[in-house]
């Protein structure tokens, strides 16, 4: 099957969710081609296992994103079944190959199967679609829901001149807001309850928060003793959230909580008693101090 | 959550499109602003002036009224809105009440041309609140013997005498005040700043504490020749009112009880007691069964009322029956509802104790539960029961 | 299969009438493209190999789109111009474009598909691309993905069909000079880009949440026509669809929660959360 990895990149390098989608062509049975917008790391990208050749693109158009310019450079360089990462500028280059090529786009699989049958969430995680595609078409995978392949490849690497018009400048950036999200519109939430001990230690849970771009949010409990704000608490008299994953720290689990967050995704509760009602709506449930394991999830997220 | 709205028999379904929007537009509203704000606000004993902004801005005023800016829509619409309104607080409809049927109603119908277009677009924008002065002291339900006065002097009126329990009395910029003119009962409009009028709050209420409720002075208060209302003499003016205000009420009850039910819904099914949620026992599903029965029943005989008031086919006894019906049920909800809230059914956590405690207020307004039984009893025998004298 | 410009004519609108040519001059015009899905607080059940739309206790906008419509709306006011406001699929859909004409848009086009959910991606494009040249729109508001598919496809191939700009995840956008900018993420934090006319907007959420309607916008919203537009009228040829739905099926059940002893844990939770649940 003739089959092309788009590369995600991150600075200079490869992007990990590069080997990922080149393992998911191989499960296929396909060697693919790996096309390195750009071309930074692409002697990384031919370090991948199951590569058949990687084609690095370079052009003044990928100083700056453009789908539209990147994927005028790159889709000629692009053909069969055509595999990026379901990231912001993976997604967004893909509908464009595929446009421009005139077929069609399945964004965000979770699983392929020869022939190819395709499956991915639909409604936000609440239904999953299979479907089946018989001729060329665009795919983007969701990170690390595909086994990345090796790194004991050595394909070669070609290295093509290809710009295109850039239709859109930068003119201002604007450094990251220091402000944090909101409970109610964040992905992740990390809280704290009274098992924190005092109003202090939330900065524990804050530093967590930003690695991994979480919202703080507390139980009523340290909301009405410290005085933290309102707009933290999570439950029935305070949000009712839904993030993918909620981290419940000290939070003892009492109903009036769960009202407001047991229809999360993903609970990970961090408690010393082990016969907390929080376990009992917990995924993942880590009988320990916070003390200890906070320092550990820090550490464990920074890793990744 | 959003709210979803209870609604057995999809009564809503019979609601036009436009009404359908209206009805969300305004529940929107009360989700996202009132809801998070209630509390407070009847803690402070105020009314959020961000309502009054708001209510105009949607342009839910005066609703049935058409022209002079006024928003004409059909009174099925502006029952529905009482209804969203209510299930966030009565003092939030007793606002709209006020406002549509009983100041910005009067000037529409008995006005005159001059002065409906002077107060009526100022009063659909929510720019003037308007409030209603018939009640007295001394006179409640039986407001005919009223003792305020208006003397004509030539070039103007002079009132004396005190309006009690008068919703918006201290924040409103105009007063329609109903006195006695030569024997006969009138209609005049009163502006705040009028020589010798004021309006004081009346305080420590335990019921629709979010509402101002104050009285009416008149102290050999002036005002102008061109404030009468040309056209309308006796009960008929304030009663003409109270069946607008009133047929919204059976409406607003309706929200008040739904609001109720979602919480001992919610309550009934998370409360765990004897090792299973009380929801699972059948002394309290027959409760909430009860509920559900009393509202459905509430919401058809609302809707039905609605299809007549806009046919006009309705006669003022229809709007008794359903005043006093959907406000009582309302009442008997919030009731057993508390009871299967538990110690929490008395906390403002959660808003049963004060839907109760309005509803108290609304069962007595606008003619109290009884006055509405006399008035059918009334219509049944052809025999008035309201006084001995015949 | 490819897309075909020619047979479209400019259709534009005073006071819902249509009239021939732009005789308006450059009067912009904003087509906005909106979807209407399950309300993402509604409860999605399976029946027969398909999400049960019938079950769907409430219709609502995507919830970018309102942010994309509500930016448009302020770009109007900002700048004057016509607002279009487009959606496909079936019949159920118009509601939207009433609840759209409440807050503010002047003509609203129904390009109307009963099989739309069975479309791939190809289709729906050339779709939404012929309709929105037809509306002779020069730039195109939408959501960064729509709530349902959860795809983010449809801004970026359009952008792609009718030869325009994109810029994605946009949470604001002014006009500027002749042109426009927009803000939207980067590496390290946020950036603003200068674009010109013809290009796609696809909004993540916005700096203003979608206004609420009023009385009066909802009245005219009753009486503005609704444009149908069917593949037929719009001239383009569709094709065959290249992807083949076998079926939808409720999420795999959670396993059931798994407890650890210990700080020690931590790590392989993480690990888990990584690669099991997929959520980090
Ligand atoms: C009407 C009403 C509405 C309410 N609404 C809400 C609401 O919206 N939100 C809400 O949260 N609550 C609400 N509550 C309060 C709720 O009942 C609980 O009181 C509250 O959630 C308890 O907060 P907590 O879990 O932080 O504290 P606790 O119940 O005191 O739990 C603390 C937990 O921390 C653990 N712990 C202690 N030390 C450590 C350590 N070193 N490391 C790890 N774990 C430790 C303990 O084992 C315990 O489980 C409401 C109550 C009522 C009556
Ligand atoms: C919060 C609030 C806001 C109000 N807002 C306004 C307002 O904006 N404008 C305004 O004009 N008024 C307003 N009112 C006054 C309201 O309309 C009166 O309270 C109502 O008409 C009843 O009058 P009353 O309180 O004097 O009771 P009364 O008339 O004294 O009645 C007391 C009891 O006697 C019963 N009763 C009376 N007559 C009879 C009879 N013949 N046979 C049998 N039983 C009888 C009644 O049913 C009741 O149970 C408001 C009242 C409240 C509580």
């Amino acid at each position: 099957m003739e089959c092309t990895v788009i590369a995600e990149t991150s600075g200079n390098s490869i992007h990990p969710i590069t080997a990922q989608l080149v393992g998911a062509a191989s499960s296929l049975g396909a060697t693919p081609i790996v096309v390195v917008p750009g071309g930074a790391g692409a002697e990384e990208a031919a370090s991948i296992d199951g590569v058949s050749k990687v084609i690095s693109v370079v052009g003044d158009c990928f100083s700056t994103f453009d789908s539209g310019a990147w994927a005028s450079a790159i889709a000629s360089q692009c053909s069969g079944v055509v595999i990026a990462g379901a990231t912001p500028i993976g997604r967004e280059v893909a509908s464009r190959v595929a446009a421009k090529k005139g077929i069609p786009i399945i964004q965000d699989a979770t699983d392929l199967a020869p022939g190819i049958t395709i499956t991915r969430p639909i409604y936000s995680g609440k239904a999953v679609e299979t479907s089946t595609v018989s001729g060329d078409c665009v795919i983007t995978l969701r990170a690390n829901a595909f086994d990345a392949a090796g790194s004991d490849g050595s394909a070669s690497v070609n290295v093509v001149d290809q710009s295109a018009d850039i239709s859109i400048a930068v003119k201002e950036a604007i450094s990251k807001a220091s402000e944090r999200l909101d409970v109610s519109e964040a992905d992740i939430i990390i809280s704290g309850g009274r098992g924190i001990g005092q109003k202090e230690n939330f900065s524990h849970l804050e530093e967590v928060a930003d690695i991994i771009g979480a919202a703080v949010g507390a139980s009523r409990a340290v909301v009405d003793e410290w005085g933290m704000p309102h707009s933290m608490q999570v439950g029935q008299t305070g949000k009712t959230v839904t993030p993918s994953l909620y981290i419940a720290v000290g939070i003892s689990g009492a109903i009036q909580h769960l009202a407001g967050m047991r229809s999360s995704k993903y609970i990970v509760a961090i408690n010393k008693d082990p016969d907390a009602p929080i376990f009992g709506v917990a995924d993942y449930g880590i009988v320990a101090t916070w003390e200890e394991a906070v320092p550990a999830l820090k550490s464990a997220l920074a890793a990744l | 959550m959003p709210y979803e709205a209870l609604d057995f028999y999809d009564v809503d379904s019979l609601l036009t499109d436009e009404e359908r929007m209206v009805r969300d537009m305004v529940r929107d509203f009360v989700d996202e602003e009132v809801i998070p704000k209630i509390e407070h606000a009847c803690r402070d004993g105020v009314f959020p002036d961000e309502w009054r902004v708001a209510l105009g801005e949607m342009g839910v005023l005066g609703a049935p009224l058409k022209g002079y800016d006024c928003p004409g829509l059909s009174y099925t619409a502006y029952g529905v809105i009482c209804r969203e309104l209510e299930r966030g607080d009565s003092g939030l409809r007793s606002f709209a009440s006020v406002q549509g049927s009983l100041a910005m109603y009067p000037i529409w119908d008995f006005g005159s041309e001059e002065q409906k277009q002077h107060y009526l677009p100022k009063m659909a924008s929510g720019e003037w609140i308007g409030c209603f002065g018939l009640t007295e002291p001394d006179y409640g339900s039986n407001p005919g013997d009223m003792i305020t006065k208006a003397e004509d002097m030539g070039d103007h009126y002079l009132l004396n005498g005190a309006k009690m329990w008068i919703t918006n009395g201290t924040v409103a910029q105009l007063a329609v005040v109903w006195a006695k003119l030569d024997g006969v009962i009138r209609g005049f409009i009163v502006e705040k700043d009028d020589p010798g009028f004021s309006a004081p709050e009346m305080k420590g209420k335990h019921s629709l504490k979010a509402s101002v409720t104050s009285e009416l002075v008149f102290q050999d208060c002036k005002i102008p020749k061109d404030r009468i209302l040309p056209n309308v003499k006796g009960l008929r003016g304030p009663f003409s009112c109270l069946n607008n205000a009133r047929f919204g009420i059976s409406w607003g009850a309706v929200g008040a009880a739904q609001a109720c039910f979602d919480s001992a819904k919610d309550y009934a099914l998370s409360r765990i007691q004897f090792t299973h949620p009380i929801a699972s026992y059948q002394l309290v599903q027959n409760k909430l069964a009860w509920m559900l029965r009393e509202i459905t029943k509430a919401q058809l005989l609302a809707y039905h009322l609605g299809q007549k008031k806009d046919a006009g086919t309705w006669i003022p006894e229809h709007i008794s029956l359903a005043k006093m019906n959907n406000v009582d049920i309302a009442l008997e909800i919030a009731r057993e509802a508390r009871d299967i809230h538990g110690a929490n059914g008395i906390l403002d956590e959660y808003c049963i104790m004060r839907h109760m405690a309005n509803l108290e207020s609304v069962k007595t307004y606008e003619g109290t539960h009884d006055i509405h039984n006399l008035i059918l009893g009334r219509h049944i025998t052809g025999i008035q029961a309201f006084t001995r004298e015949l | 299969m490819n897309f075909k410009t020619t047979t479209l004519r400019p259709l534009k609108f005073i006071d819902g009438i249509p009239v021939e040519g732009t005789s308006k001059g450059n009067h912009m015009t904003i087509a906005v493209l909106l979807k209407q899905v399950p309300d993402t607080t509604a409860k999605i059940s399976v029946n027969g190999g398909r999400v049960d739309e019938n079950a769907v206790s409430k219709w609502s906008f995507s919830p970018y789109d309102e942010y994309a419509l509500e930016a448009a709306l302020q770009l109007k006011e900002s700048t004057g111009g016509e607002i279009v406001a487009i959606t496909a699929g079936p019949a159920r859909c118009e509601k939207l474009l009433r609840d759209a004409a409440a807050v503010g848009a002047d003509t609203l086009v129904h390009v109307s598909a009963e099989n739309f959910n069975e479309f791939d991606s190809t289709q729906v494009q050339n779709l939404l691309a012929a309709a929105v040249q037809k509306s002779s729109a020069s730039l195109i508001f939408c959501g960064k993905q729509a709530a349902d598919t959860n795809a983010g496809s449809t801004g970026p191939g359009v952008a792609e069909l009718i030869g325009a700009s994109c810029v994605t995840l946009v949470t604001e956008v002014s006009s500027e000079g002749g042109g426009y900018t927009a803000t939207r993420p980067s590496s390290s934090g946020h950036e603003k880009v200068a674009v010109s006319a013809p290009c796609v907007f696809a909004f993540d959420k916005g700096v203003s949440e979608m206004r609420r309607p009023n009385v009066r916008g909802i009245m005219m919203a009753k009486k503005k026509p609704i444009e149908t537009w069917s593949v037929g009228d719009l001239g383009v040829d569709i094709g065959a669809n290249g992807v083949n739905i076998d079926s939808h099926s409720p999420p795999a059940e959670k396993p059931p929660g798994q407890k650890f002893e210990g700080a020690e844990s931590v790590s392989t939770v993480v690990s888990k959360l990584r690669d099991e649940a997929n959520v980090i």
